[in-house]
């Protein structure tokens, strides 16, 4: 039983792993047929990352040990929060009482951290650019990431994922809740804002737009590579935790059979498409915001998150 | 009896409104409003009278004459004699003839809405009533229409709108409170929500009755809220100034003192009477401020308004039988006096070109008798004795002297030395100063621009030298009906 | 009160109008042009009728539907078209010199909502069943005042000093909807009709402003100091 426990568990960081570039490519390639052009193949990330393997690194000479340690820290990150949360299966594997929602972001952050510090330790302009603007925007979304765990514990009376799952399952009425509808809202925000998308991030590749891209200029070959398929996951996790936790709670495998690990699979797959789907259509519609605007979508953000803890305490 | 007296009383300035409309020539609306004047202050006498022994009822319940809204009547159409008399003079000098029965019909229209707000029994229907004196005063605070009379009208319009819907959402609240006391429907008269007060949830009753005291406040012209007060009590014509300083804010004090007989009784009742009196200071201390280094000659008037506003609520805040007596009092003496003030400002205006306080110099050269009567005036608005806000300011004092407001007496006299000081130097400044030798023709003497000055002057004297027994009566029959007899 | 007797469906139905137009308030406050404030009153009005006509039907008051019927029509038709009427005349599209950023006032105006839920906590007693609607309708009540209140202090534009008014009065219309259904028929309509009044009067003033003052923004209006 431990042992299939274990091999779940190890099955769930596969997943996230092996399944994150492919959710990029998806995103990129809806991207551009809604553009009216043919865009990338979808398996191209995969090729991305297989090229970059094979690439030679190039070091800067101003670089310290934290440039190499960097993209090692936030991949084992990546590595660690899928154990906690759910992503194939809804009951608590042994590993996931490890930490709770705000260990998990705990992690998250520690990689993004990681890269910030190897940003500057660069030395490359754009990389101190990069970080400091990536900080303010991690400044500005803390708040409203504070605030919605906050909802989540007022509404389920616990910080695990597992248990707001079996809470949104279970009740209908509080899934339909206002609370639960406003927190929703303001994840969906804070989506936006994690996984480099519009309205903050620009999605053409100029070094004055950039964010979390400036940030990784310098790097090349196997360590580029690491840190691309970090923010893939971060981006897959992401994903995953709005899905299973917030949005669509359904379809996941209750006992952990491998037909019911694969329908669980297929199913995050189909959810992810569709919020996905969602995702495009903002980044569609919207354009990019001045510099001096960001904190607009985090104050609505932040808005949706106060009026959930509000409409919570009405339940 | 009353019903007739009120028909007549609703009837005359409605007949002038539609007169000055329908024929729209300026001299006919001009005699029309002066007589609709005389008519409303000949009947609200006798209506005071038939009302002391029962409040009448009319209109299924709808319409509730009481002696305090009778009173307040009473001084309404004081002001509103004067005013429309004195406007007759004021208004041919604007050179605007063929705006006049525009200008006539708002006046009456206005009246009639303050008119009709006394008399309300329904906490709604009087709401409206004072949102409706709002909206109408606008056009005529904006009446002149120069930059200046036009941002007036707008500031007063946003300030007071928005410090109405407080009051709305306060009697929606005692509404609401009162529901579980009476059931889910019930007719909404000062009556039943006093009968429903005291059962009702204290917190709740306290929001509401803040919500309130801050609307019809913010109407009153109470500090903080008076805001809106200086720039349309300057900026206006004068008798328009002289209605809203002498008469608007007289209805809205009604609609305070009535609340405060709703909550009387309910554990609340202490409370509310510190928050009014809180009020009452606060706006004595602003106005004081403000009066002191005022230089415009109508905003100096505006802020005496809000120092006697303030007086009038101190004296509803200390309560007893002195306390509402020489609010009401003061009410009437502060009507006639602020006319008075108000129409002397108007003719040195008028004469010298000029709002500032600096321009206008050696006034009694220019007007002998009618400056004579506005020094008079102004020794008396400060609160000198012989005249009749003595008598009422120190009553009010008299009522707080023994109570637990002890200190605030302290305070108040305090301000009002400090009033006095800075009120009379600016007429010093205006009357005796030498600097320069004015340089203006004289304006000729209208007997409509001095005859109301005498009018109001006049009875301010007699009041302050006697006190007539029968308002003493009538006053004390009111303060039984609003705190119950106490003391 | 009818509250007492409402089953978990009728409470959420009257949770979900009551609070979409709060929501609709946040849209106004965050917006800056001045189009968007209009419709969003006008969605807003649309809400509160819907929610006179379901507290009518289900708490068996024949006449708010009547209410339902004239708020529609007059706060979400009359007054929307004045008001568009008025910008268009106007030609002032946007708020150009908001004292606070609307991010800034978002995140002012989600604190009011917090302290407006703190003070209906504090005034009910009530503890049956839905007594959550009641402290909901509370809430949304004094949150709409402080924000109507919030976007009259920030906001320039005659126009949205105008929907900064109408945002305070729906408030009250809405929580009044909820709490007392049984307020006489009477009044409601006379403080509809006075609302429609209300703005005629100021459209008329903002055309005085523009002949006399020569501009419709507040920021304008200060000749009158002291």
């Amino acid at each position: 039983m431990i042992l299939s426990n274990l091999v779940l568990q190890i099955c769930q960081v596969l997943c996230v792993v092996l399944l994150a570039p492919l959710l990029q490519g998806f995103i990129l390639k809806a991207e551009e047929r809604i553009q009216r052009s043919r865009g990338p193949n979808i398996l191209q990330p995969y090729r991305d990352l297989w090229k970059l393997f094979h690439k030679q690194a190039v070091v800067p000479e101003s670089a310290s040990w934290i440039y190499m340690i960097a993209p090692i820290v936030a991949f084992t990150a990546m590595l660690i929060v899928p154990i906690l949360i759910p992503v194939l299966t809804d009951r608590p594997l042994p590993q996931s009482d490890m930490g709770d929602m705000l260990g998990g972001g705990m992690v998250l952050t520690l990689g993004s951290f990681a890269i910030i510090l190897a940003g500057l330790d660069s030395g490359n302009v754009y990389g101190g650019i990069g970080s400091s603007r990536a900080v303010m925007l991690a400044i500005l979304a803390e708040p409203t990431l504070i605030l919605v765990l906050v909802g989540i514990s007022l509404l389920a009376k616990a910080m695990l994922p597992f248990v707001v799952n079996h809470l949104l399952l279970g009740s209908p009425s509080t899934y339909w809740s206002p609370a639960h509808l406003f927190l929703i809202l303001a994840f969906f925000v804070l989506l936006l804002v994690e996984t480099d998308r519009l309205p903050i991030h620009s999605p053409t590749h100029l070094e004055i737009y950039m964010i979390d891209e400036a940030r990784i200029l310098e790097y090349s070959g196997p360590l580029l590579a690491l840190l691309k398929w970090a923010s893939m996951m971060k981006q897959f996790i992401l994903y995953t935790i709005f899905c299973n936790v917030f949005l669509l709670p359904w379809g996941m495998s209750q006992i952990g059979t491998p037909f019911g690990e694969f329908g669980s699979v297929v199913a995050l797959l189909v959810k992810f498409l569709l919020v996905a789907l969602v995702v495009i259509v903002v980044e569609t519609v919207q354009s990019r915001l001045r510099f001096y605007r960001y904190q607009e979508p985090l104050a609505t953000g932040f808005l949706f998150a106060v009026l959930a803890i509000v409409s919570s305490q009405l339940m | 009896m009353a019903e007739y007296l009120l028909l007549i009383l609703f009837a005359a300035p409605l007949a002038a409104v539609a007169l000055s409309f329908a024929v729209r020539s300026s001299r006919l609306s001009e005699y029309v409003t002066v007589l609709a004047a005389i008519t409303d202050f000949v009947v609200s006498i006798p209506l005071l009278i038939s009302v002391l022994s029962a409040p009448v009822t009319l209109a299924h319940n709808y319409i509730q004459i009481d002696p305090l809204g009778a009173w307040v009547i009473v001084c309404i159409s004081i002001v509103y004699t004067l005013a429309s008399i004195y406007a007759i003079g004021y208004m041919r000098l604007l050179n605007e003839d063929e705006r006049l029965p525009l200008f006539y019909g708002l006046f009456s229209g206005f009246a009639f809405t303050m008119l009709a707000a006394c008399v309300m029994n329904n906490v709604g229907v009087f709401w409206i009533a004072i949102e409706l004196t709002t909206l109408i005063s606008t056009f005529l605070v904006g009446f002149e229409r120069e930059a200046e009379s036009t941002e007036a009208a707008w500031k007063y319009i946003v300030v007071v709108s928005g410090g109405i819907s407080l009051a709305l959402l306060g009697t929606v609240l005692f509404y609401w409170g009162g529901s579980f006391v009476l059931g889910p429907s019930y007719a909404m008269t000062w009556a039943a929500l006093h009968q429903a007060a005291p059962s009702v949830y204290p917190p709740l009753l306290l929001v509401s009755f803040l919500l309130v005291l801050v609307g019809y406040g913010t109407k009153a012209g109470l500090a903080p809220m008076h805001t809106w007060l200086p720039d349309a009590h300057s900026e206006s014509p004068a008798p328009v100034s002289a209605m809203l300083s002498g008469a608007l804010l007289n209805a809205s004090m009604l609609g305070i003192a009535r609340f405060l007989g709703v909550v009387r009784g309910a554990s609340i009742d202490g409370f509310a009477h510190s928050a009014v009196v809180g009020f009452g200071l606060f706006s004595f201390f602003i106005a004081s401020l403000f009066i002191v280094r005022q230089t415009g000659i109508k905003r100096l008037m505006a802020y005496s308004s809000v120092e006697h506003i303030g007086v009038q609520a101190l004296g509803l805040g200390f309560g007893g039988v002195f306390g509402v007596a020489g609010a009401l009092y003061h009410m009437l003496n502060h009507s006639l006096n602020k006319s008075l003030m108000f129409f002397g400002a108007g003719n040195a205006m008028r004469a010298y070109g000029t709002k500032d306080i600096p321009g206008i110099r050696r006034v009694l050269k220019v007007f002998p008798v009618s400056g004579t009567l506005w020094l008079l005036g102004a020794v008396g608005i400060a609160g000198a004795p012989p005249f009749a806000l003595f008598l009422s300011e120190f009553t009010i004092l008299r009522s707080g002297i023994g109570g637990r407001y002890r200190w605030a007496v302290i305070v108040f006299v305090i301000f009002l030395i400090v009033v006095f000081i800075g009120f009379l130097s600016h007429f010093r400044a205006m009357y005796f100063d030498e600097a320069v030798e004015p340089d203006i023709p004289r304006l000729s003497g209208s007997v409509w621009r001095t005859l109301p000055m005498w009018l109001a002057f006049i009875p301010l004297l007699i009041f302050g030298l006697w006190w007539p027994h029968s308002l003493w009566d009538i006053f004390s029959r009111i303060s039984h009906d609003l705190m119950g007899g106490a003391q | 009160m009818f509250l007492e007797h409402v089953n978990p469906l009728q409470a959420s139905i009257f949770s979900s109008l009551a609070v979409v137009s709060l929501l609709l308030t946040f849209v106004m406050l965050g917006s800056h042009w001045l189009q968007n404030y209009v419709y969003a009153f006008a969605v807003q009005s649309w809400l509160i009728a819907a929610l006179s006509a379901s507290v009518g039907y289900f708490a068996g008051y024949p006449e708010l539907y009547v209410i339902a019927v004239l708020t529609a029509l007059f706060r979400g038709l009359v007054l929307p078209y004045l008001l568009m009427r008025i910008i268009g005349r106007l030609n002032a599209k946007r708020e150009l010199h908001a004292v606070l950023q609307p991010s800034s006032s978002l995140v002012l105006g989600a604190l009011l909502v917090m302290f407006a839920f703190v003070i209906a906590n504090h005034m009910n007693r009530q503890s049956f069943l839905a007594a959550h609607v009641v402290v909901m309708a509370l809430t949304i009540m004094l949150s709409m005042k402080f924000l109507g209140f919030l976007m009259l202090a920030v906001r320039d534009e005659a126009v949205s000093q105008i929907l900064g008014l109408l945002v305070l009065e729906n408030g009250i219309f809405l929580g009044s909807q909820i709490l007392v259904p049984g307020m006489p028929l009477l009044i409601e309509i006379v403080i509809l009709f006075d609302l429609l009044i209300v703005v005629a009067c100021f459209g008329m003033l903002v055309r005085f402003l523009v002949v006399h003052a020569g501009t419709t923004s507040s920021r304008q209006l200060n000749r009158l100091v002291g």
